[in-house]
């Protein structure tokens, strides 16, 4: 509680200004529901969900791009299968590109390519492979030893390794991890817009630049009804497949 | 400690020989200290012993998964070390059973066993989980061969305690190997699956000209089945006994005085 007093303090975030900003949500409010404008703004809708479909899309490419960059990533970072001289330089450079936030790589990007979903879609890849990676090394870590010193007494390749014991003892996380990463990607990308990298986000900054804060509520509402449909979705995948894989797994050889 | 000649003398065909090994897992105490062994190409060796008296470190020096401290390890003529280029091409044909078993716990019991045949495969085919033919074949051949018939598709979690020794031991003998090390693989089991399993290892050696080597809880069973049994207490090799048929040929004591031997000896057959 007090660091929260004192980080407000060194932000500048006066609880007066709070309270003082109260009433001008009212005003937003009531401005939404200013009837002959709200069904004006419903005509909005089609293009929300466009923009919204835009938005999955940079989210599914950019996790899917991300992933298959970053697994065999994990693969280099994780301990167990590599030496040190492998894994301690691919941590290194995981961890600096984790350093920088999804809006940060989005804004270094509209720099270099230019505004638009393209420099979005590079921004989901770069925070993906940052983050989804520690998720995959970390669980690729906590693999049973048994059947990795097994099989690797037969003398096979470290692809054989990766293919018949790493991969098939990993992948309900695995998995699980892809999916939490594109349901949080979901919600990044639906504000990467605000530097211009493209999407739904775009829209509602605009909208509320301009003081249209009925099609804004609009666009919002749209990402959140997408975003608890997404979340509803995985969490019926992640019960359905994953907990019932896992719970194989806790039945050991011993 | 010497190497009493009477049996070593008649064939010089030593496929595996420790000389004077020590090893430690820690700065703090020695897991082995001071072990010779030599085993002749086709033994049955058994080796036998309490807890801790380091059975488990002998198996994994002699395929190199650990390196000793001080001592020779000679297999086939060459040092077993597991990050060894020319070593890891032995170990391709070394059936090496741990005590965990360690079967891959998500796949089947087919492709548990199919494991033993990746040596063999290209990089390409093991990528893309394509397994030749005959491979296929002589994987659901040995499958039926140590009774597992009918459970090939099950997953390796999802089989009892006997059925994933099978398995383990089927992956073994899909490597097609001229050596087995087998660490208490019948130990936890009734006497009737113990024997079914010895003697299907015992079959096998003699189809594939095996050299056994097999950690035993039970002094009786290694007796039973071994040519040769060697008694290991805290980390030192206090006996080796020459067995045939019922009788024992051979009887070399190392450490320990004769009383203390017959009394471990006794203690061991009544577990
Ligand atoms: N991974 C390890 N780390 C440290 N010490 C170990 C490890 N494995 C074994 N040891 C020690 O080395 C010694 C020999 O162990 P080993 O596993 O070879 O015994 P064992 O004869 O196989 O026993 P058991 O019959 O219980 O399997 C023991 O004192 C044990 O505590
Ligand atoms: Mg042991």
């Amino acid at each position: 509680m007090g660091l929260v007093i004192v980080a407000s303090y060194n932000v500048d975030a006066n609880p007066v200004d709070f309270a003082e900003g109260m009433p001008n949500l009212g005003i937003i409010i009531s401005e939404i529901f200013v009837l002959e404008s709200l069904i004006d703004d419903l005509k909005y809708i089609p293009t929300a969900l466009w923009a919204m479909l835009e938005t999955l899309q940079m989210a599914f490419i950019g996790t899917v791009i991300g992933v298959t960059i970053g697994l065999p990533l994990s693969m280099l970072a994780a301990r167990n299968l590599n030496s040190k001289f492998v894994y301690a330089p691919t941590r290194a450079l995981l961890a600096i590109i984790r350093t920088f936030p999804s809006i940060l790589w989005a804004l270094l990007f509209v720099i270099m390519v230019g505004l638009g979903p393209y420099a979005g879609v590079l921004a989901i890849v770069m925070y993906t492979i940052g983050f989804v990676t520690k998720l995959q090394y970390e669980s690729i870590e906590t693999i049973d030893s048994d059947p990795m010193d097994a099989v690797s007494s037969i003398g096979v390749s470290k692809f054989q390794l990766i293919r018949y014991v790493v991969l098939p003892e990993s992948a309900s996380h695995l998995l699980g991890q892809i999916l939490y990463m594109f349901d949080y990607n979901v919600r990044q990308t639906s504000i990467l817009g605000i530097v211009g990298a493209g999407g739904i986000g775009f829209f509602i900054i605009n909208y509320i630049k301009f003081f249209e804060y009925g099609k804004a509520a609009i666009f919002m509402l749209i990402v959140l009804i997408t975003v608890l449909a997404i979340d509803w979705i995985s969490v019926k995948v992640r019960d359905k497949y994953i907990i019932k894989s896992q719970h194989g797994m806790e039945v050991k050889t011993k | 400690m010497t190497e009493t000649p009477s049996f070593s003398l008649i064939s010089t065909n030593k496929i595996i020989q420790m000389n004077d090994v020590w090893t430690s897992y820690d700065s703090k105490s020695f897991a082995l200290s001071g072990v010779n062994l030599s085993i002749d190409r086709g033994t049955n060796y058994a080796i036998v012993g309490q807890s801790g008296s380091g059975k488990s470190t002998l198996l994994k020096l002699m395929n190199g998964m650990m390196i000793p401290s001080k001592g020779t390890i000679k297999m086939d003529y060459q040092t077993p070390n597991m990050n060894n280029k020319t070593f890891k091409k032995m170990m391709h044909t070394i059936g090496y059973i741990p005590q965990s078993l360690g079967l891959v716990k998500n796949i089947s019991v087919l492709d548990n066993i199919l494991i033993g045949a990746l040596p063999r495969l290209s990089t390409m085919q093991s990528i893309l989980k394509q397994f030749p033919e005959h491979e296929i074949q002589e994987a659901k051949r040995i499958l039926k061969l140590v009774g597992l018939s009918g459970k090939e598709s099950r997953k390796a979690y999802m089989i009892s305690g006997g059925e994933k020794r099978r398995v383990a031991i089927a992956r073994a003998l899909m490597q097609k190997p001229t050596i087995l090390l087998a660490d208490e693989i019948v130990s936890e089991l009734d006497h009737v699956t113990a024997r079914e399993i010895m003697d299907l290892i015992l079959d096998a050696q003699k189809k594939m000209n095996l050299t056994a080597i097999m950690v035993h809880h039970d002094m009786a069973l290694a007796l039973e089945y071994a040519n040769r049994v060697a008694v290991m207490k805290e980390g030192k090799k206090i006996l080796e006994i020459g067995v045939e048929g019922d009788s024992i040929v051979d009887f070399q004591a190392g450490d320990m005085g004769i009383e203390e031997i017959m009394e471990m000896y006794n203690t061991d057959a009544k577990e």
